[in-house]
């Protein structure tokens, strides 16, 4: 016979308090889990959407690619050496609208590579949040340390660098307006284990994006609430069926009188578990899938189906371990206390 | 013919430093189709007694023999398997499981059992029985709805429906009046015969007596009479 499915038809108002707050609790750590990425991603997609390889820095920059210098004549060694690497540069800047409206970009160059914008002198590509600011193809914007004008060629999507969009430039322009001749940094794709390069510091695609301060605390911010979530939905699903199973204690005594077994009273607690918590987790994935879709498009929000399963597997085994430990007391349960104890 | 005997079973407590017996040396047989009260004043061992024969707790010394088996001996889980096919019960409160109809109360009962009954053949086990209890009218009802004496006959119903080799019953009349009591008396007694159960039965209630066919009467955990 099937006591959980009874006993939840019976005390439906106790079950969807729990399932409620599970599914409140749930449902935050999918929205805060969404901005967290969708922050994440704002900060540098730029470089989330690379592939897996390595960065080189000088190793005097103290692993801040802003004060890396690449050697020309080791850049060249490398680009011979490695096909596909490409040389590259990231610098904060602004430019200015026809109207002289000024807009803060990332600008980035880099060497004949498929992995950046190709661009040519005065042209610029820009990442696609611009085009809300009124930016349109063939438009002309300036930059009061460039010569030059640059024309608006291209927007591309999700290219985002420290919350700024990415504004592709020739490297030759780059040069002017920043007074420098080398650049930052080198990107080797494909590489599982990084080359030895004497006077560069590798990094993988990882690690370099935790040489962005930014990125690295606001990362861990987030990533220290989300985790918490987690924390306080275990705690959640121990206390409530800590509370319900002491509620429970003289039942379990008689049940296990009459010769219930005491894996039987797990089972059907477990069973509660997973029901509920597989309900209120369904309703919590609909909504926040619901809001990913119609989040405002300036709001930083992205919450991927992989991420929103990682986190529904990890609320279940939360779940079923408090359940559990708060069920440890059914082991303890006297058949005999429990008679004594009058009435259930 | 005897299949539930009691050899010289003692039982301490022990409280702190404080030791305290409550059985001393109880020696006791039961009869297949009879009714045995046990009665006594209170503190007497009575119920302490019937709830280590229905292997609820452990004697500190001496043998519950059922069916030629020590019980004493016996692990948890084999005391649970007697505890779940062979034997019945039936508390002072009805004790009945409040999410659970009446007729679902006795479906568990043969779950727990594990009957090897098909669902058709325990639903008409299940009716059969609940008319048996004059209780068949109120199947579908939940204990929050049954009175105090209907509860009694359900919790009698869930304790035969698996056919038990024994009854145990603690004061099981206690929370009723006068009148239910004798009913719920006449329907032990009677079941107990039909159904050749073996009944034990706790009460203080000397009203109750005339339905036992043996009386024992304890007294500082010794059997006096």
């Amino acid at each position: 016979m099937n006591m959980a499915w009874k006993e939840m038809k019976k005390s439906k108002a106790k079950f969807i308090i729990l399932g409620s707050i599970i599914f409140l609790v749930s449902f935050l750590t999918f929205i805060i889990s969404g901005l967290a990425n969708g922050l994440s991603q704002d900060n540098a997609a730029l470089i989330k959407d690379l592939p897996q390889g390595h960065f080189y820095m000088n190793t005097d920059a103290k692993q801040t690619y802003n004060l890396s210098k690449i050697d020309p004549s080791l850049q060249d060694q490398i680009l011979h050496e490695n096909k596909d690497a490409a040389a590259l540069s990231i610098q904060m800047g602004f430019v200015n609208d026809a109207e002289d409206k000024q807009h803060s970009v990332a600008f980035v160059t880099s060497t004949d590579s498929p992995l950046f914008e190709k661009v040519g002198p005065g042209e610029i590509v820009l990442d696609r949040s611009l085009e809300k600011d009124g930016i349109k193809v063939g438009d002309v914007l300036t930059n009061n340390q460039f010569s030059g004008e640059f024309k608006v060629v291209k927007f591309v999507d999700q290219k985002k660098y420290s919350h700024a969009p990415v504004a592709y430039i020739n490297m030759d322009n780059y040069k002017e307006i920043y007074r420098t001749k080398g650049m930052q940094l080198m990107f080797i794709p494909g590489q599982d284990t990084a080359s030895s390069i004497t006077g560069l510091e590798s990094f993988s695609n990882k690690d370099f994006l935790n040489t962005i301060s930014s990125y690295k605390a606001e990362n861990m911010s987030l990533n220290m609430i989300i985790w918490f979530l987690i924390a306080i939905s275990g705690m959640l699903f121990a206390i409530f069926f800590y509370m319900m199973n002491v509620q429970k204690i003289g039942l379990y005594g008689i049940l296990k009188a009459i010769g219930v077994k005491t894996s039987t009273l797990f089972r059907m607690m477990w069973a509660q578990m997973f029901f509920i918590t597989i309900i209120a987790l369904v309703i919590s994935v609909a909504l926040s899938q619901g809001f990913n879709m119609i989040a405002p498009k300036g709001m930083p929000f992205q919450l991927t189906m992989e991420s929103t399963l990682l986190l529904s597997i990890l609320f279940l085994v939360i779940g079923f371990i408090g359940a559990t430990l708060s069920g440890l007391q059914i082991k303890k349960v006297e058949p005999l206390q429990a008679i004594q104890q009058g009435d259930v | 013919m005897t299949t539930f005997t009691i050899h010289d079973v003692t039982k301490t407590f022990t409280n702190g430093e404080v030791e305290e017996q409550v059985l001393n040396g109880i020696n006791l047989s039961l009869q297949e189709g009879e009714v045995t009260a046990l009665v006594g004043a209170s503190g007497s061992g009575k119920s302490t007694l019937l709830t280590i024969a229905a292997g609820l707790q452990r004697a500190s010394g001496g043998q519950v023999r059922f069916e030629g088996n020590n019980m004493t001996a016996m692990t948890q889980e084999e005391v649970r398997k007697i505890r779940a096919s062979k034997f019945g019960f039936v508390f002072q409160s009805s004790h009945l499981v409040p999410f659970l109809t009446v007729e679902d109360q006795l479906m568990l009962m043969l779950d727990v059992s594990e009957s090897n009954m098909s669902k058709r053949e325990r639903k008409e086990e299940v009716a059969k029985i609940l008319k048996l209890v004059e209780m068949d009218h109120r199947k579908d009802a939940y204990p929050a709805s049954l009175s105090g004496g209907e509860k009694q006959r359900v919790a009698i119903a869930r304790a035969i429906i698996h056919k038990p080799n024994i009854l145990f019953a603690d004061e099981p009349t206690a929370s009723l009046d006068s009148k239910r009591s004798k009913d719920v008396m006449t329907l032990i007694r009677d079941l107990t015969k039909t159904l050749n159960i073996t009944t034990l039965m706790v009460t203080h209630d000397e009203e109750m007596l005339p339905y036992a066919d043996h009386i024992i009467t304890m007294k500082d955990g010794l059997i006096v009479q």
